[in-house]
């Protein structure tokens, strides 16, 4: 002990050296076990700011992440149900086809306006199909079905207006389905119509008989009409499936790339941690080795 | 030759009351404030007279008086620095309550999950379990605005109490200096019990500048009086008269401190010591408050304003969701029913999500989110400044102390010197009377 220092000084600052390092220590020791190598706000402000926003787009691009993957299905949906719409379309060109042969009889026709009017049922339950949230696939703004179907077998759009647009980033949505109108409402030479009214009015014509070449000729034109219609539904809903894909893509390119800055800022770097542990605890116990030599050292010892 | 054995005797005196300081410098080793103590020793001289011998030797040693190694000097430079430390410890005390108080209910996690959960509900606006969500969120934010301002309204009253606890250890300190002054004047100066009062009374003061920063004038006697808020500031203590110092608060959330002594009242603003640290820290909780009262308003009307400008399942306009008490913190939910939450604007239908569009437009003008992590990391940032002041104040400090221990501490080692230089002489000078004795014997054995 050198003279000069007062004794509970050397004391003192031994301790207090001590203390410091073993303080230093549980610090690293806290940073591996919680592999964050920031413990408080004030560690480092700019981090805690950047952590924070990276926080909230994680949050966000979760919900939007749910938004997508749920107007994802209610595409693929509308995809498929089009897709048996166009088949019964198609039966209904073909039914006209037939009907217009000229070795069909009366009972023929009638068979086929039959047929039909099956078609026109078949429409009806596609056209009211529930999607995944329980809702009418095909339905409007308002209304809680798409079509109704009246006892006379006539079919109306239910709501009016625009179903709403499901929101898949900041600023950005996308409308996830069609409304009945859009996609069974057809423009014919002969003015604004629909798929439904088509094959009845076809049906109709059919079983009252007589020369209907007349009335199969304008129907063979609207149902081609509506098969455009339905084709370019089909490529729209084709159109903004591929453009979720993007979406979702990038919200996943997105949490990749927040999640490597996230890491640089916030997780521990066990290595150098370690390497860091492992000097202090040298420090210390070399510290601990020297405070032991020097405390025992005393000029009382050598007093007899 | 007749002096000798008194010459002796002097000795022995001397040098017991030498040993004394020495094992009471060493039974004081590790005793906080006490300043090591050395015995002065000064030649008796021989007395002046015309019948002297030119020759004539002294006639022994006097302990002239026990003297005290405290350095003033030093004493105040440690308090100088402690009141510093103090001051910076203090305020990082209340910007970690404040670091606590908003991030401890994670306000900012729940506003996220709020906003977010809107985006559900916009995804499928008629289902009932997304809606569930958005109001248990909106729940959650209500119970983090409350917490949030208990939590700084528990920081003042931490604040107001440890101010409070510091007043009243300042006057008690203040009535403790007056009695050792008091003490220190009727005590003859040079002797032990002065040195010990001194001890004290170095003790009183460095305790003082921890709380407050103190200016200190000693007189002649050793007697202290201390100023507060600087050397033109109220004296607190002088003399045997102490005054007592008064803490208040105003509306603004400000502190006041004032002496009152004599019958006077007077203010003063401290500088340093825990007082200076509460006075900032309450600035700083005041101004805080400020800020999460207005964000607190401000995100309450600006979602209640766009429910009521939509509609709710049932077609109505959306009932208001949150109200608040007499803070604008004390937010509580008063909307309940999940089918309230207005999701679509007026004429848009069940199935509509537009206003919910509102709400997020509302999050993003709003900037709730980022302006709580602005408040919190402005407060973290002084809060590391001040951590770092605090590490250069506490190494200036203990500098302060060990130069001061380093001049007035103990040593074990050179007190064993001193311990064995004593005995030794304690020896000699017995020996000094056995000579004697033997010499005058050898004269009355002459027959």
């Amino acid at each position: 002990m050198q003279i000069g220092t007062s004794t509970s000084l050397f004391y003192d600052q031994s301790l207090s050296g001590m203390t410091a390092l073993s303080a230093q220590a549980d610090k690293i020791n806290t940073q591996i076990s919680s592999t964050k190598r920031l413990q408080n706000t004030s560690d480092d402000v700019v981090a805690y700011q950047r952590l924070q926003t990276i926080a909230r787009a994680n949050a966000d691009d979760t919900a939007y992440g749910a938004s997508i993957t749920l107007a994802q299905g209610l595409l693929d949906q509308a995809d498929s149900t089009l897709g048996n719409v166009m088949t019964q379309i198609q039966q209904a060109q073909q039914l006209a086809v037939q009907a217009g042969n000229g070795t069909m009889t009366d009972a023929n026709r009638a068979d086929a306006a039959t047929q039909l009017k099956t078609i026109v049922n078949q429409l009806v339950s596609l056209a009211n199909t529930r999607d995944s949230r329980g809702q009418p696939l095909f339905g409007a703004a308002t209304g809680d079905s798409a079509v109704t179907q009246a006892a006379d077998g006539s079919v109306s759009f239910t709501g009016t207006g625009t179903p709403a647009a499901i929101p898949i980033a900041d600023g950005q949505s996308i409308q996830a389905t069609d409304s009945a109108q859009n996609v069974f409402g057809v423009t014919t030479a002969g003015g604004q119509t629909d798929v439904f009214a088509i094959i009845n009015k076809l049906a109709d014509a059919l079983n009252a008989g007589g020369d209907v070449s007349g009335a199969i000729g304008e129907a063979t034109d609207a149902l081609n009409a509506a098969v455009t219609q339905i084709s370019s539904a089909q490529a729209s809903v084709g159109a903004r499936g591929a453009r979720l894909d993007l979406q979702a893509a990038q919200v996943k390119d997105a949490a990749t790339n927040r999640e490597t800055e996230r890491s640089a800022l916030e997780d521990t770097d066990i290595p150098t941690a370690v390497i860091q542990l492992q000097k202090t605890m040298t420090i210390l116990q070399a510290t601990q080795a020297s405070f032991t030599r020097l405390s025992s050292l005393s000029l009382f010892d050598y007093l007899k | 030759m007749s002096d000798l054995m008194s010459i002796g005797a002097s000795g022995v005196r001397a040098y017991q009351s030498a040993l004394t300081t020495v094992s009471e410098n060493i039974a004081n080793t590790g005793t906080a404030g006490y300043s090591r103590r050395t015995t002065n020793l000064s030649e008796v001289s021989a007395a002046i007279g015309v019948n002297q011998p030119p020759s004539a030797p002294g006639n022994g040693v006097l302990v002239s008086g026990i003297s005290s190694s405290a350095d003033p000097q030093r004493s105040a430079a440690v308090r100088s620095a402690g009141s510093d430390l103090a001051k910076t410890e203090s305020g990082i005390q209340w910007l970690s309550s404040i670091d606590g108080a908003l991030t401890g209910s994670q306000l900012g996690d729940r506003l996220t999950s709020f906003f977010t959960s809107a985006q559900a509900v916009a995804a499928d606006p008629t289902a009932s379990a997304p809606r569930a969500t958005m109001l248990e969120n909106a729940s959650a934010v209500a119970d983090a605005f409350t917490a949030t301002g208990a939590a700084l309204d528990q920081a003042d009253t931490d604040l107001d109490s440890s101010a409070n606890a510091a007043v009243t250890n300042l006057d008690g300190l203040a009535s403790a200096l007056a009695r050792i002054n008091d003490g220190l004047s009727r005590t003859q100066s040079g002797t032990s019990a002065a040195a010990q009062l001194g001890d004290q009374r170095d003790q009183i003061l460095e305790s003082m500048s921890a709380i407050t920063d103190v200016s200190v004038t000693l007189d002649a006697a050793g007697r202290a009086t201390v100023r507060l808020g600087g050397a033109g500031g109220p004296a607190l203590v002088a003399g045997s008269d102490a005054g007592t110092v008064a803490y208040s608060r105003n509306d603004e959330g400000g502190v006041a401190f004032s002496v009152h002594r004599a019958g006077e009242v007077s203010s003063f603003t401290p500088s340093g010591g825990v007082l200076a640290g509460v006075a900032d820290g309450a600035q700083r909780i005041a101004d805080t408050r400020q800020q999460v009262n207005a964000l607190a308003s401000d995100f309450t009307s600006g979602v209640n304003a766009v429910q009521a400008q939509g509609r709710d399942l049932d077609g109505n306009p959306g009932a208001a969701m949150f109200t608040t008490g007499d803070s604008p913190t004390d937010v509580t939910m008063t909307l309940h029913d999940p089918n309230g939450i207005a999701a679509a604007s007026a004429g848009g239908g069940t199935r509509d999500n537009s206003n919910l569009q509102a709400l997020a437009t509302l999050r993003s003008s709003g900037n709730y989110e980022t302006r709580l992590t602005g408040i919190t990391a402005d407060n973290a940032a002084t809060l590391a400044q001040r951590q770092t002041v605090a590490g250069a104040q506490a190494t200036i400090h203990d500098g302060a102390v060990s130069a001061r221990d380093s001049a007035s501490g103990v040593n074990l080692d050179s007190e064993a010197v001193d311990l064995m230089r004593f005995q030794q002489a304690y020896s000699a000078s017995s020996r000094v009377i056995q000579v004697a004795r033997e010499t005058f014997q050898s004269i009355l054995d002459i027959q």
